[in-house]
C-alpha cells in the first residue's frame, strides 16, 4: 500500500547518519557532473537534444515503423505491447519455445516497471540481474532506490553481511574491490551459461534499425554475445531519428549521469550474430496516452540519465524508496501520477520547486513547470493528500485578500514572539515536529516599516 | 499484430505537432592536439594509451606501458578514436566473436594513428553504413555501485590498452 511521500520519507530519515551520507553521495554525483559538462557548446547540445527529442515525438509513428523494417531487415524480430501484461507474456513466449529458464538481465528500469521478475519467477524462470547494484538489490529483495545507482542507499557492511550469506565471502571482507570481484566471479559464471538475456536499450534508432545499450560494467555485452536469445525490452519513447542524433544523446547520457564522458561500454546492435536470435519489444503501457496530452507530453523526452535526481534537495534527503514507484525524484515524480493519480498524489508534492532538475536536465524537461501541473490535476480530481484541501482553501482566502493577509500576518508575528516555544513546537506541529526550527519574527512586516518611513503612498 | 496497430492508431489521434529534424551541432573546427586530448581523457576513464613510432612494433609498446608477463592480453583492431571522451569505436565484422569485447582480461586495441576525430558528431558518421554490431569501448569495464568507490575491472576488462600505428 502506498503510505504517501512524507511518511515513507520519515522511515528513511529517522536513521539520521545514513540520511546524511545518502545526501552527500549524490552531492559527489551532482558535482561530477558539473565538472564534465564544463563544454562550451554544453547549452547548445541541451537545445539540440531538446530538439531532436521533440522531432522524434512528433514522427514517433513513421519513425517506429522505420526502425520496424530495417531491423526485422537485419533479422531481428520485432514484437508490439500495449502494456506490461503483453509485455511479459511476449518474453515468457519467446523464453518458452526455447526452454529457457535461466536468464541473464542487464539494467532495465521498463522491466522494473512492468514487474517481469516476479512474472517470470512465478513460471519457473530464473532471472539473475547481472548489473551490480542490481544484484544487489535483487539478493536484497528490494527494488532499485535510483535510475543509475541502484544500491545507492546500501552501505559496503551491509554488502558484506549480504554477499557472506548468498556468496559465501568472509562476513568482514567489506572492500569494494573485493566485494565487487566476488559479484564478478559469479555474475560471469551466469552471463556466459545464461539461456537467454535480457537488456533495456538507452536508445533505437530508425536510420539504422539499431539498438542502444550503454553500461560501464560489461555485463550488457557479456550477456547478449554469450546466450543464444537476446531480447531487448524497450519503451516506444526512445526512438531517435538518426545515428546523428544519438551521437547528440552520447554526448550527454553519461556526462548527466555519472559525470563521466561517455560509458565504459556504448553498444549498437542492428542484428542477431550467426546462430542466435535478436528480439526487440516495443512497449507503450501509458506512453501513447502521456503523448495524448500536451501538458505532460514533454516528459516522454527523458533519457534516464538521473541528473534531477541527484540534485533534488528532496531526493537527496529522503531516498528513492520513499517515492514508492519504479522512477524515483522529480521525474518520478511527474510520471507516477499519469500511472496512478491516486496512489501517487502525495509525489507532485515532494518537491520545493526550486528548479534545479529543470537546470540539470539535459533534454530541459520543465519538471517544476510539470510537478506544478500535477498538483493542479491532483486538487481538481478531488484527490489531495489529507488535510490539504482545507489548508489551501483557507490559504488561498487570506492570501487572495489584502485586509486578510496583513492582519494574519500581524496574529503570526504576535504568536511567535510571545507565545514560548515549547508550546508552539508540541507534537501537533508537524513543522517542528519533522525537526526544523521556527523563524524568529520580526516585530513588524515589510510593509508596515515602509508605511512607518513614508515610502510607500 | 493487433497490439502494433492499435499503439501506431494512438500516436497519430494523440496529434503531436510535427517538428523539424533539428540542425547538426556545429563544433570546433579544431583539429590539432587531438592524440593528446585522447590519451588524456583515456587515462581519466582508466585506460592507457601510447603512439608507436616509426619500426617500433606494437609487441614493443604493449611491453612497455603494460610491464612483462602479460599472457592473456587480447588485441582487436579499432577502427578510429574519439579524442573528447577517450572511446575507441570496434566493429564486430573486424572480429571473430563478439563477445571478445568483454570476455578479455587485458584489452589492446589498436588504432591507425590518423583515424582520430574530435568528438562524437564526426564519430557518429565513420559507423560503417550496414553495420551489425560496433562499440564504442572508453577505458576498462568498471563500477561504482559500492559506496561510490571506483572500482576497475566489474565485468570485462581489468585493463585497457590503446596503441595508436601507422
Amino acid at each position: 500500500m502506498n503510505t504517501g511521500h512524507s511518511a515513507a520519507a520519515a522511515e528513511f530519515l529517522s536513521d539520521a547518519n545514513r540520511a546524511a551520507w545518502h545526501d552527500q553521495a549524490l552531492w559527489f554525483v551532482r558535482q561530477r557532473r558539473d565538472r564534465a559538462t564544463d563544454l562550451p557548446e554544453w547549452e547548445a547540445l541541451r537545445d539540440r537534444a531538446a530538439a531532436l527529442k521533440a522531432h522524434a515525438m512528433g514522427n514517433l509513428a513513421g519513425l517506429l515503423e522505420a526502425f520496424e523494417v530495417r531491423a526485422t531487415a537485419g533479422g531481428t524480430t520485432v514484437h508490439w505491447a500495449r502494456d506490461a501484461k503483453e509485455h511479459n507474456r511476449i518474453v515468457f513466449d519467446i523464453l518458452r519455445q526455447h526452454s529457457a529458464t535461466r536468464v541473464a538481465k542487464s539494467k532495465s528500469m521498463l522491466t522494473e516497471e512492468c514487474g517481469l521478475n516476479p512474472y517470470l519467477a512465478a513460471r519457473g524462470i530464473e532471472v539473475v540481474d547481472t548489473d551490480l547494484g542490481e544484484r544487489i538489490v535483487q539478493l536484497a529483495g528490494e527494488a532499485p532506490s535510483h535510475i543509475v545507482l541502484p544500491a545507492i542507499h546500501w552501505k559496503k557492511e551491509e554488502i558484506a553481511a549480504l554477499f557472506h550469506t548468498h556468496f559465501g565471502t568472509p562476513a568482514d571482507e567489506s572492500s569494494p574491490d573485493a566485494l565487487a570481484a566476488a559479484a564478478r566471479e559469479h555474475l560471469r559464471d551466469t552471463l556466459l551459461h545464461a539461456d537467454a538475456a535480457i537488456t533495456g536499450a538507452n536508445a533505437i534508432v530508425a536510420e539504422t534499425g539499431g539498438v542502444v545499450v550503454c553500461t560501464n560494467e560489461g555485463n550488457a555485452d557479456l550477456g547478449m554475445h554469450s546466450a543464444p536469445i537476446h531480447i531487448v525490452s524497450v519503451g516506444i519513447e526512445k526512438i531517435v531519428a538518426t545515428l546523428d542524433d544519438l551521437g547528440v544523446l552520447l554526448r550527454v547520457l553519461a556526462r548527466s549521469a555519472t559525470g563521466q564522458p561517455i560509458t565504459s561500454y556504448t553498444t549498437h546492435v542492428t542484428a542477431p550474430r550467426a546462430g542466435a536470435e535478436m528480439h526487440v519489444v516495443l512497449v507503450d503501457n501509458g506512453r501513447t496516452a502521456r503523448l495524448a496530452d500536451p501538458e505532460f507530453r514533454d516528459a516522454l523526452h527523458c533519457i534516464r540519465c538521473a541528473a534531477c535526481l541527484n540534485t533534488c534537495p528532496v531526493f537527496r534527503r529522503t531516498g528513492g524508496h520513499s517515492y514508492q514507484y519504479t522512477l524515483a525524484g522529480p521525474i518520478g515524480a511527474i510520471l507516477a501520477p499519469a500511472v496512478d493519480l491516486a496512489a501517487h498524489r502525495s509525489l507532485p508534492f515532494a518537491s520545493t520547486l526550486c528548479g534545479s532538475c529543470k537546470d540539470v536536465c539535459p533534454v530541459r524537461i520543465d519538471i517544476p513547470a510539470q510537478l506544478l501541473a500535477w498538483r493542479a490535476r491532483v486538487a481538481a480530481a478531488g484527490a489531495l493528500p489529507n488535510g490539504y484541501a482545507a489548508i489551501f482553501s483557507r490559504l488561498g482566502r487570506i492570501l487572495a485578500d489584502r485586509a486578510r493577509f496583513e492582519m494574519a500576518g500581524r496574529w503570526a508575528r504576535r504568536v511567535l514572539r510571545f507565545v514560548p516555544a515549547t508550546l508552539l513546537a508540541g507534537r501537533w506541529n508537524p513543522w517542528t515536529h519533522a525537526g526544523r526550527k521556527l523563524p524568529v519574527a520580526p516585530a513588524e512586516s515589510f510593509r508596515e516599516w515602509a508605511r512607518r518611513e513614508g515610502r510607500v503612498e | 499484430m493487433i497490439a502494433r496497430a492499435e499503439i501506431l492508431a494512438a500516436i497519430r489521434a494523440a496529434d503531436v505537432p510535427p517538428m523539424p529534424a533539428p540542425a547538426p551541432v556545429v563544433s570546433p573546427a579544431d583539429s590539432t592536439g587531438l592524440h593528446e586530448q585522447f590519451l588524456r581523457t583515456l587515462e581519466s576513464v582508466g585506460g592507457t594509451g601510447g603512439i608507436c613510432q616509426s619500426m617500433q612494433v606494437v609487441e614493443e609498446v604493449v611491453y612497455t606501458l603494460l610491464g612483462p608477463g602479460r599472457h592473456a592480453v587480447v588485441v582487436l583492431p579499432g577502427r578510429f578514436a574519439v579524442a573528447e571522451n577517450g572511446a575507441v569505436y570496434v566493429d564486430a565484422d573486424d572480429l571473430a566473436n563478439r563477445a571478445d569485447v568483454v570476455l578479455a582480461t587485458e584489452l589492446v586495441l589498436v588504432v591507425p594513428t590518423s583515424a582520430i576525430v574530435a568528438t562524437m558528431h564526426e564519430a557518429m558518421r565513420l559507423i560503417p553504413a550496414g553495420s551489425r554490431c560496433g562499440w564504442f569501448l572508453s577505458g576498462p569495464s568498471k563500477t561504482a555501485d559500492i559506496e561510490q568507490a571506483l572500482v576497475i575491472g566489474a565485468q570485462g576488462a581489468k585493463t585497457l590498452l590503446v596503441v595508436f600505428r601507422d
